[in-house]
């Protein structure tokens, strides 16, 4: 389904992608991992043609997403929740979830997406300012489904949320994952990550040091603690 | 009182002036002041294409005053040069600056913030120079003058904007109009498309919006209320002068609608005609009222940041959430056990 092949990425002289490689399939959920200042969001602004690649390639089912601009990417059916939420702050809930959806609104899906984040259905006129930060990331999240994406990638998700909200997020995150969405997930919490996505990605200065399943890598404290800084 | 009360005697009382106008104001005071309010209805159009673009879409333009040239130009040329009547001067008058504005835009709109602002003062100099420096064509700064062809003609009768009564309700019947569109334009999804754009145009992108057709589309919007509105201001004046080409009366258009109001649908008809009224009270007495105007900007920008309008929308939301607490709580009926 998505696959990045020996992608590198400079950034005026800084080199910050050094050869990714990675590949999600079909109803396959990932997680990408590693420290601060890696790579991972520099990976999924390339995916999404928000920065320009120096060579690779990076392919989505039978497109090459090189030949596409940004506004074009979503419509191959990927959707992206960006790290920070990117909801339309002075939009209302529902203007919010139906401002990707081209032509006339699509009341199934909404009703779709209302069951996931009930909340938001009680919130339909409020402006997305207003809401809290967890209800701002539901809202992220549900219009990004409501594009009927095949692959949904999630940057930091549950950063900054209240814990309250954070539970039903994942539970969310795990039931699209369960609907047969493809799901790229980076994650700073790695236990979350680890429960979520069945395959893991780790990241180490621009490209992926380790790939596999993730109950593998709990058996592996040594590459955990060496590349995420975390100790079992 | 509510708030829904209050914006319904608002707007009743605003409708309620603007149709009487023409009988009221020369009974309260001198003709003249139709004249100024037919002015000000004019510039108030002006000033929502460059709101349009600051307002809505977040691209401050300071090259509208082209626009306003070109719709201006085309009626005043059609008439004069090409022997046109009413209907295909106004025309050719619109058509012209809907197309400088898709000309200038295909350039301007792949360019955002300062960088947008300074090429749209550099297509509006250009033209300016251009236009002034064709005297034989357009009359340079000292402009061209024409005779005002008749609106429509119903047998014997004659329909013409030199009739003021006419001419106030024929501007108020097209300003109107160009309003009711901005605002349909700016409820549906296109206008959420731009609204979007203005908060975030990366997000934007992220979804699926392609931010240069929105922008552009925008823009030609914005070219073509601002072509309407230098339409009639020929029609007003019998005459059009490259001077209003000037960048100086787009950054007037800009003052008008950060003052009143940008990102509402009449804070550049509130602003515009404060500054307007102003400027007609206050220059009778003191030639430096350009001061006013400025003071007032320099205190609008910091005490009401959105602008009259916005300060408004303020209270009467405060309003509206006093009305809601303030209601009796809803009776429900429970089953019996």
């Amino acid at each position: 389904m998505l696959s990045l092949r020996d992608v590198h990425v400079h950034i005026g002289k800084l080199h910050i992608l050094q050869g990714v490689n990675l590949e999600v399939r079909p109803g396959e959920s990932a997680a990408l991992l590693g420290r601060n200042g890696v790579g991972k969001t520099t990976t999924l602004r390339a995916i999404m043609g928000l920065v320009s690649k120096s060579s690779g390639a990076i392919r989505f089912d039978e497109f090459d997403l090189s030949n596409y601009p940004a506004h074009k990417i979503p419509g191959k059916g990927i959707g992206y929740v960006p790290q920070g939420r990117g909801i339309f702050p002075n939009l209302s809930v529902l203007e919010n979830l139906n401002i990707g959806v081209t032509g006339k609104r699509d009341t199934e899906r909404e009703d779709y997406v209302f069951t996931c984040f009930p909340r938001l259905k009680e919130r339909l006129k409020q402006a997305g300012n207003t809401l809290s930060g967890g209800e701002q990331q539901m809202l992220a999240i549900a219009r990004c489904l409501m594009m009927r994406p095949k692959l949904i990638i999630l940057d930091e998700p549950t950063e900054g949320i209240m814990p309250r909200l954070v539970s039903q997020i994942r539970r969310e995150i795990y039931r699209i994952g369960q609907s047969g969405v493809s799901i790229l997930l980076v994650e700073q919490n790695v236990e979350t990550a680890l429960k979520l996505c069945p395959n893991v990605f780790l990241m180490e200065k621009g490209a992926i040091v380790y790939s596999g399943a993730a109950h593998d890598l709990k058996g592996q404290p040594e590459i955990v603690r060496r590349y995420l800084g975390l100790s079992q | 009182m509510t708030r829904r009360s209050i914006e319904i005697g608002m707007a009743v009382s605003a409708a309620t002036f603007l149709i009487s106008v023409p009988w009221l104001i020369p009974a309260l005071t001198d003709n003249f002041w139709v004249s100024v309010i037919t002015e000000i209805l004019i510039w108030s159009l002006f000033a929502a294409s460059a709101n349009l673009l600051f307002g809505y879409v977040g691209l401050l333009s300071f090259g509208q005053a082209l626009y306003f040239g070109f719709g201006m130009y085309g009626v005043a040329l059609g008439i004069d040069h090409l022997g046109l009547s009413f209907w295909p001067a106004f025309g050719l008058g619109i058509v012209s600056a809907i197309a400088m504005a898709l000309v200038s835009g295909v350039f301007a709109v792949r360019l955002s913030w300062h960088y947008f602002a300074i090429i749209t003062v550099v297509f509006s100099l250009i033209f300016y120079f251009l236009a002034v420096s064709m005297k034989p064509l357009t009359g340079g700064d000292d402009g061209i003058n024409f005779s005002l062809p008749p609106v429509f003609r119903f047998g014997g009768s004659i329909w013409s904007l030199t009739d003021p009564t006419f001419q106030y309700f024929f501007v108020l019947a097209v300003v109107s109009l160009c309003f009711f569109l901005m605002y349909r334009v700016i409820n549906s999804p296109l206008g959420k498309g731009f609204l979007a754009i203005r908060d975030n145009d990366l997000r934007a992108s992220l979804i699926g919006l392609n931010v240069y057709v929105l922008r552009l589309i925008a823009f030609v919007m914005a070219g073509f209320l601002a072509g309407v509105s230098g339409a009639l201001f020929a029609f007003f004046g019998r005459y059009a002068s490259a001077s209003y080409m000037f960048y100086q009366v787009s950054g007037e258009a800009v003052v008008w609608t950060i003052v009143g109001g940008a990102g509402t649908m009449f804070g550049p008809l509130v602003g515009t005609t404060l500054f307007i009224v102003i400027r007609e009270i206050v220059s009778s007495h003191w030639e430096h009222h350009s001061l006013i105007v400025g003071l007032l900007a320099i205190l609008a920008v910091i005490f009401a940041p959105k602008g009259i309008v916005g300060l408004w929308n303020g209270w009467m939301t405060r309003l509206g959430e006093r009305d809601a607490a303030s209601a009796p709580p809803r009776l429900t009926l429970q089953a019996e056990p």
